[in-house]
């Protein structure tokens, strides 16, 4: 038997000898070091050592003798960190994966589903054709028959109800070009009902952060974090949401000795790694961040510079950071009060200091004033707008970063231009499309400016009275491309919501909850759509990078890719003459790369305008070269650019602006990346106000400055806050003379009469931006961020219990907002948590149910508990419990339970017994779906097309609750009781 | 003797089953205001230190739904592997080989046990067709057991180098199938040798005085016996007993994981082995005593007669218990007797 | 010669259980093996590890020695490997190794034990290196294309190291030099009868 191993010591001898950077069959230090992504510091910078990355041809799987094996980089499909998938494909077959050593954000690294996507693609639980529901029955039909009946379809529905009753959810896991090409088609069609994943993850965190200081977006990166000596983790659990940042996290922890301080109310992966672990009631952030500002502001630790410079409103924040004392804070929400000022003393003076959240902080009714209060903490300690410091906001989904910069969302045309009519003429510019055509596909021109239902509520849109909903007619078609069924609260009315839609095509891999959920029998249809490994386009990171990632196979079965299906339904509905008028479409398949060109051409109001689709693939191509810190190309053809040219890149591909690494960061030029604070909110601030002066009422006006105070990016030629650029202030400072006579022409023809009115973001030739980064400013202005963000419900964030709260006693003084009416629908949330302390739910439903995420699944988990790699990791629903809540009901661990709602629904799961949760908190995660109240669902799939792992969704359990500004769903804050089953 | 030594050790750690590491201090009723996870981490050593010598395993969660995999660290495998590496080649080859030397030693001393008085020519009854199947069918596959279960003890020592391992291996996968599915008809066999036998199996006041005078063994003496004297006894009850533990035993570890884990485990295989190896020691006494070392003893398994004078020799009040009942040398009597207690001849 | 070990840094680790997929990903395991697993300690108590495990190819490895048809090998570079062609699925590595490491396809008989199959430290089996035959029993085999095994290349925080034992014992020194708290090297005392002071 061990003859064979002689041989083997043979064959590796001369291996070695082959391998001549490596000494005799075993790897030496440095090529180890490099291998295992270990090289840190010297070792890299000298590392110019030759990798052995390519398979030999007969490795294993071993690829058919003699088949030649190529190499694709492409993107991780399942979050917002952006690692770099490498993939061996052999004769068009998927065959192996390799680290990625290169890239800045994984070195080589991923996490469990990462390492394991080869399996999406070649996963036999796909959808493989597209199929029809005929009398309840599942029925194979051909792409052009589905096709022709959804648009006929369609169109009967526009005539009979109007384009608004037709509802667009796109998805976070679309490229920015299909984003951006589905935001594209919703305005064709005529509706702004269109929607995305961000809705139910960070709409919050874009709104707050956006109205703070100007761009909804992570301020900082991954690597970034490496800098900073104190981080908060507050409300995420990166180590299974987010698990390659941890990479990052814990080095940085290690390096800097940083504190590593974990808000949550669960014990999680993440907190086993904190310096300090401080257990939150959920709901309560407010309380907690205020409680943490009252011992900065009571001990003097915070930034006073920083705040006089660059900060509006710190004043009013503080009177109500006065209101949180120790006592009241730890009353709330269970902190002890000495816990608080360590913590809140580590963040303040410990610099740099950053804070990282996820959905714990976003997913709430005061969703977007949680988000602002602490961005307030950021300001408040000067830890905004420079290295190692700022709002890490840890997207979701793998694009939901580009998905809603793109504008899948239904406030919004790509790119925050928002829906005035001077957005609307920017795009149609853009488009090249009259702006009356695009007036004559809504209902009536008013209609453009009015935001669409948030696709939280959609099935409320659908089951609600006519009357109730402000639009022509309810709800009666659902386009979903790519987003789970299970993800949105409220699933039982979501279940009879489905049933209620005359039209319900699901565009998708897998054919989701959405296929399963109802006892729909007709009038659905399945479009299966192919992995974005079967794709290519790019993809935005959460640090704003932007990545190409080329198709690693051709999709798979009879799947298509985005592209594909939108342009056959454009060319189906009519649209895709106007619609593809700039973007080359070959075999039906619109041109990844045309698509990009025309979000470049459009995209100056956020910087999308630099990335041209030759550049980034620059980037991917020589990952090598850019710096795990700085993200900074020292060397080769990106020399000087960032990673992925981070939004902002600002100006034309051709002046080559490197990208924006750290927003705000005013300690590098604009050309460097450099900004400074978005003058996003007026020159001035009036407030008037009526005072009794001697005995006569009279009106007093007071005017606040909304410009920086002496402070300004590094080598700016104005050395203070200045307003937004627009033709016109060039003019006044005589810059006018820089522009080129192209670019002059464009701002003319722009304009027309008015050539002065042209902004910075309007103007297509991209001068007014160039002209700005020569002058060392930046063209958005140079603003103040607001503590104080007057015009949001809560200009400054104040608690408001959850509407299902197990302390009713503090309901009285810190209820929810009024019941109003927002996004087309009412918002209802007053009068049921009114309703629910004089029913006392919470005594009858006495534990805090939230959730949470699972490192082995993603979003809904249709494609990752399809993945059997991944599936076989996880393969019961559960809900994690207290040891004193379960004792005191007679559960143990392992067992099934029932959880029951407060309206009555009920879910049946294992428990897991465990201190992760403090007493009176269970947890569930909320991948899981396909039974529903204990009954299983498996028959409701296409054959063959069924899940490996179902289990009860938390979104059944979960109940009503809206952020005012977004409509983001409550699905972290409500009550259940548990029983043994 | 390390390996005695490490044997009781697994013994004791097998028997304390699971230990479940417990965390240092209880959870607080009111929320502490400093926790630090970094400082608080457990450590290994920690942990092996709560361990050292008491067995017990290093154990967490896991979420697959495997619970052996919970179980990161198991020390006890070192000890399993002493023993096993050991120790019971030790027991195993003192025992065997002792009896075998034991055996050869004292048949040269004493030869075989003739019958005195010479052969009758009149036989009675001793084992009727049954019990004479079940006999063999238990000896039978007993011996395949043994045989292979000795190989997968001894087998990669003694044979491994004379058959190559291609062989070996084709031989000892074969042999585990015989184990595997033998163990069924020999656990029938055992559990009938209990029923049909134990009537005439339990201890009483002769097997004292059988045993005073040493059986007779040595010497000529023949003390009085029913009819099984105390030796069989002995012999039936290692074979109830060890039969019992050995199919116990064998069956948890023929099928992984059902009622047991890993300590179970080994502490069954370590059961199993050590009865085995004694079993066999035993049984080979057993056959010497059948065979080579007593006339007319065989046929008694034989043909199921044996002659009187024989039975006169070693089991006197058998043999009287026998005439009372169907009277002496009634040959048409003892003709029926058989053909009543076989009616399927 | 190189002396191949395996290292969880359990300060590292956040149980994302990439290893486990990144293996099954390489070497293609069925569903019910797990070749390698992750285990949390004190599970949601502050003094939480989790740590990753698979086989730790021991130094004298239990497995071998007690194996009755002598089916393990030691490669020059110390991994511990097996030939499921001699391998008769007995199950006494199981009782043996410390680390739980040997895993058995359930197979006709009364369900009990199939040929083993463990971690291979990416390394194969006695087939000729990179062949179908070698695949399809053990999996890949990326020593010999001068690569490391694939769950700790792709671990997400660099917590499980593969390699050479003295270069993976010295990272985790400095390692623990530099950040001053570390767990301990979990398992290498039991498998290799050393620790990596600090």
């Amino acid at each position: 038997m061990l003859i064979k191993r002689t041989e083997r010591q043979a064959r590796r001898a001369s291996l070695a000898g082959a391998l001549s950077s490596q000494s005799g069959g075993a790897l030496d230090r440095r090529t180890f070091l490099r291998r295992s992504g270990l090289a840190a510091g010297a070792l890299a910078t000298v590392g110019a050592l030759p990798l052995v990355t390519m398979r030999k041809a007969e490795a294993g799987p071993p690829a058919a003798a003699g088949a030649q094996v190529t190499i694709r980089k492409n993107i991780c499909t399942h979050c917002s960190v952006g690692c770099t998938v490498i993939g061996e494909v052999s004769n068009g077959v998927w065959i192996g994966q390799e680290p990625a050593w290169d890239s800045p954000i994984n070195r080589g690294s991923h996490c469990a589903k990462g390492a394991s996507v080869r399996e999406l693609v070649h996963g036999d639980r796909r959808l493989r054709y597209p199929m029809k529901l005929v009398n309840g029955q599942w029925t194979r039909v051909s792409w052009d028959v589905a096709i022709n009946e959804i648009g006929d379809k369609l169109g009967e529905i526009r005539a009979k109800s109007g384009q608004e009753s037709v509802y667009w959810l796109g998805s976070a896991k679309f490229s920015n070009e299909g984003a951006y090409l589905y935001r594209k088609f919703a305005a064709f069609w005529g509706t702004n009902n269109v929607d995305h994943q961000a809705r139910i993850c960070h709409s919050t965190t874009v709104a707050g952060v956006a109205n703070t200081w100007g761009y909804g977006a992570q301020t900082n990166s991954y690597n970034d974090i490496r800098n900073s000596k104190t981080m908060i983790i507050m409300g995420g659990n990166p180590a299974e949401a987010h698990p390659v940042s941890l990479q990052h996290l814990l080095e940085g922890k290690e390096m800097q000795k940083a504190n590593f301080i974990v808000i949550d109310p669960r014990l999680t992966r993440t907190a086993a790694h904190a310096t300090e672990y401080v257990r939150i009631r959920p709901g309560t952030d407010i309380p907690v961040m205020w409680g943490l500002l009252w011992h900065v502001f009571k001990n003097g630790w915070e930034d006073k510079e920083f705040i006089r410079q660059r900060v509006y409103g710190m004043e009013d924040a503080k009177k109500e950071i006065e209101k949180w004392t120790p006592e009241e804070v730890e009353r709330v929400t269970g902190v002890p009060g000495a816990q608080l000022e360590r913590v809140a003393k580590m963040f303040a003076t410990e610099k740099p200091a950053t804070l990282i959240w996820c959905m714990g902080a976003t997913q709430h009714t005061v969703g977007t004033a949680n988000v602002r209060a602490f961005c307030i903490a950021l300001l408040a300690t000067g830890n905004v707008g420079g290295v190692g410091v700022g709002a890490n906001i840890f997207r979701g989904h793998c694009n939901v970063q580009g998905a809603t910069d793109l504008g899948l969302d239904i406030g919004t045309l790509p790119l925050y231009y928002g829906l005035a009519e001077g957005a609307w003429r920017h795009w149609s510019r853009v488009w090249e499309v009259d702006y009356s055509y695009l007036e004559g596909r809504f209902e009536t021109p008013k209609n453009m400016g009015i935001p669409g239902i948030p696709s939280t509520r959609w099935f409320d849109a659908t089951l609600l009275p006519k009357d109730q909903v402000s639009q022509k007619d309810t709800i009666k078609a659902m386009m979903v491309f790519g987003h789970g069924g299970n993800t949105v609260t409220r699933m039982p009315e979501a279940a009879k919501g489905i049933e209620a839609l005359e039209l319900l095509v699901v565009a998708d891999p897998h054919p989701t909850t959405w296929a399963a959920l109802s006892e729909r029998k007709n009038g659905t249809y399945l479009l299966p759509i192919c992995t974005q490994f079967e794709c290519s386009g790019s993809r935005t990171a959460s640090n704003r990078s932007i990545q190409w990632g080329e198709q690693i196979v051709k999709p798979v079965f009879e799947s298509k890719n985005d592209y594909e299906v939108m342009y056959l339904l454009a060319r189906k509905l009519g649209l895709a003459e106007q619609m593809f008028k700039n973007i080359k479409v070959e075999n039906n398949v619109p041109v990844a790369e045309d698509i990009l060109r025309e979000i470049n051409r459009g995209g100056f109001s956020t910087g999308y305008c630099g990335q041209s689709p030759e550049r980034l693939k620059v980037h991917m191509a020589n990952q090598k070269d850019f710096d795990l810190v700085s993200l900074r190309a020292a060397d080769g053809p990106a020399k000087g650019d960032y990673y992925g040219l981070p939004w902002p890149c600002w100006g034309t591909p051709e002046i080559k602006h490197p990208g924006t690494h750290q927003l705000y960061n005013t300690h590098l030029h604009v050309k460097d990346g450099g900004g400074t604070f978005r003058a996003r909110f007026g020159v001035e601030r009036v407030i008037k106000t009526k005072v009794m002066e001697n005995g006569v009422e009279v009106e007093k006006e007071e005017k606040h400055n909304m410009l920086a105070e002496g402070s300004y990016s590094l080598g700016s030629e104005i050395r203070d806050g200045y307003p937004e650029f627009t033709y016109a202030v060039l003019q006044k400072l005589g810059w006018d003379k820089d522009l080129t006579a192209p670019e002059l022409a464009t701002i003319q023809k722009i304009g027309g009469n008015n050539p002065g009115a042209v902004s910075w973001a309007i103007d297509l030739s991209g001068g007014i931006q160039r002209v700005c980064l020569e002058h060392g400013v930046i063209h958005y202005g140079n603003g103040k961020a607001r503590a104080n963000a007057f015009g949001l419900p809560d200009a400054i964030p104040v608690h408001r219990e959850p509407i299902y709260t197990p302390r009713m006693d503090l309901v009285a003084k810190y209820p929810t907002l009024p019941s109003r009416r927002e996004f087309r629908l009412p918002n209802i949330g007053f009068d049921i948590q009114k309703a629910n302390v004089e029913n006392k739910v919470g005594e009858k439903f006495p534990i805090i149910l939230t959730s949470g995420r699972l490192v082995e699944y993603e979003g809904g988990g249709e494609e990752t508990r399809s993945n059997k790699w991944l599936a076989e990791l996880q393969q019961d629903s559960f809900i994690e419990i207290n040891p004193a809540d379960a004792s005191a009901r007679g559960i143990t661990d392992g067992n099934w339970v029932w959880v029951d709602g407060p309206l009555g629904a009920k879910a049946r799961v294992k428990a897991l017994v465990t201190e992760r949760v403090g007493r009176g908190v269970a947890w569930m995660p909320f991948h899981f779906s396909g039974w529903f109240q204990g009954v299983d669902q498996r028959d409701k799939y296409p054959k063959g097309a069924d899940p490996i792992v179902l289990g009860e969704s938390v979104n059944t359990l979960t109940t009503y609750g809206y952020d005012p500004v977004t409509g983001m769903q409550e699905p972290k804050a409500t009550l259940c009781q548990i029983r043994a089953a | 003797m390390a390996g005695f030594i490490s044997h009781a050790r697994l013994i004791i750690g097998a028997l304390a089953l699971m230990f479940v590491f417990a965390a240092a201090g209880p959870a607080a009723a009111q929320q502490p205001s400093s926790v630090n996870p970094t400082a608080q981490a457990v450590s290994e050593d920690q942990l092996l230190n709560a361990l050292q010598n008491r067995g017990g395993t290093i154990s967490g969660r896991v979420t697959i739904p495997d619970q052996q995999s919970a179980t990161l660290i198991q020390p006890a495998g070192q000890d399993w592997r002493s023993f096993h590496e050991r120790t019971l080649k030790w027991i195993g080859g003192i025992s065997v080989i002792g009896m075998i030397v034991l055996l050869i030693a004292f048949y040269l001393f004493r030869g075989m046990v003739k019958i005195e008085r010479g052969r009758s020519g009149r036989t009675v009854v001793r084992f009727n067709a049954f019990e004479r199947f079940v006999h063999w069918m238990t000896a039978a596959c007993f011996i395949i057991l043994a045989i292979s279960g000795l190989n997968i003890t001894f087998g990669k020592s003694l044979l491994l180098p004379l058959m190559g391992p291609e062989a070996f291996t084709g031989w000892s996968q074969w042999l585990k199938y015989a184990h595997n599915y033998l163990s069924f008809p020999f656990t029938i066999g055992v559990v009938l040798i209990c029923l049909i036998w134990i009537a005439g199996n339990i201890p009483n006041k002769t097997d004292v005085e059988w045993l005073k005078r040493g059986g007779g063994i040595v010497g000529e003496d023949h003390p009085p016996a029913y009819r099984f004297n105390a030796g069989q006894k002995m012999i039936y009850w290692i074979v109830v007993i060890g039969g019992a533990a050995v199919a116990i035993t064998g069956y948890l570890l023929m099928f992984p994981f059902y009622g047991t884990g890993v300590a179970g485990m080994q502490l069954s295989s370590t059961i199993h082995a050590i009865v085995g190896v004694l079993f066999v020691a035993a049984m080979l006494g057993h056959i010497y005593i059948g065979t080579l070392g007593m006339e007319g003893a065989f046929e008694a398994m034989g043909t199921g007669t044996v002659d009187e004078n024989w039975a006169k020799q070693h089991h006197r009040l058998w043999l009287e218990e026998e005439a009372a009942r169907v009277g002496p040398n009634d040959s048409e009597a003892q003709a029926r007797a058989r053909a009543a207690a076989t009616p399927a001849e | 010669m190189a002396r191949m070990k395996f290292l969880c840094d359990a300060d590292r680790c956040i149980e994302c259980n990439a290893c486990v997929t990144a293996c099954k990903n390489e070497n293609e395991v069925p569903w019910g093996i797990n070749r390698r697993r992750v285990v949390t300690i004190n599970d949601g108590k502050p003094g939480e590890r989790s740590i990753s495990m698979a086989c730790m190819h021991c130094t004298d490895a239990p497995c071998a020695a007690v194996c009755p048809v002598s089916c393990f090998y030691t490669t020059a570079d110390a991994v511990v490997l097996h030939s499921k062609d001699l391998c008769i699925g007995c199950g006494y590595c199981f009782y043996a190794c410390p680390f739980g490491a040997p895993q058995y396809p359930k197979v006709g008989n009364f369900g009990s034990r199939g040929k083993m199959d463990k971690c291979t430290f990416c390394a194969g089996g006695p087939e000729a290196d990179g062949s179908q035959a070698e695949f399809v029993k053990y999996g890949a085999n990326r020593l010999a294309e001068g690569k490391l095994p694939l769950c700790a290349e792709m671990c997400s925080t660099k917590s499980l190291l593969a390699g050479d034992g003295d270069i993976i014992a010295q990272i985790y020194k400095e390692r623990v030099v530099k950040r001053g708290y570390g767990s301990g090297a979990w398992g290498w005392k039991t498998a290799y009868k050393e620790t990596i002071a600090s």
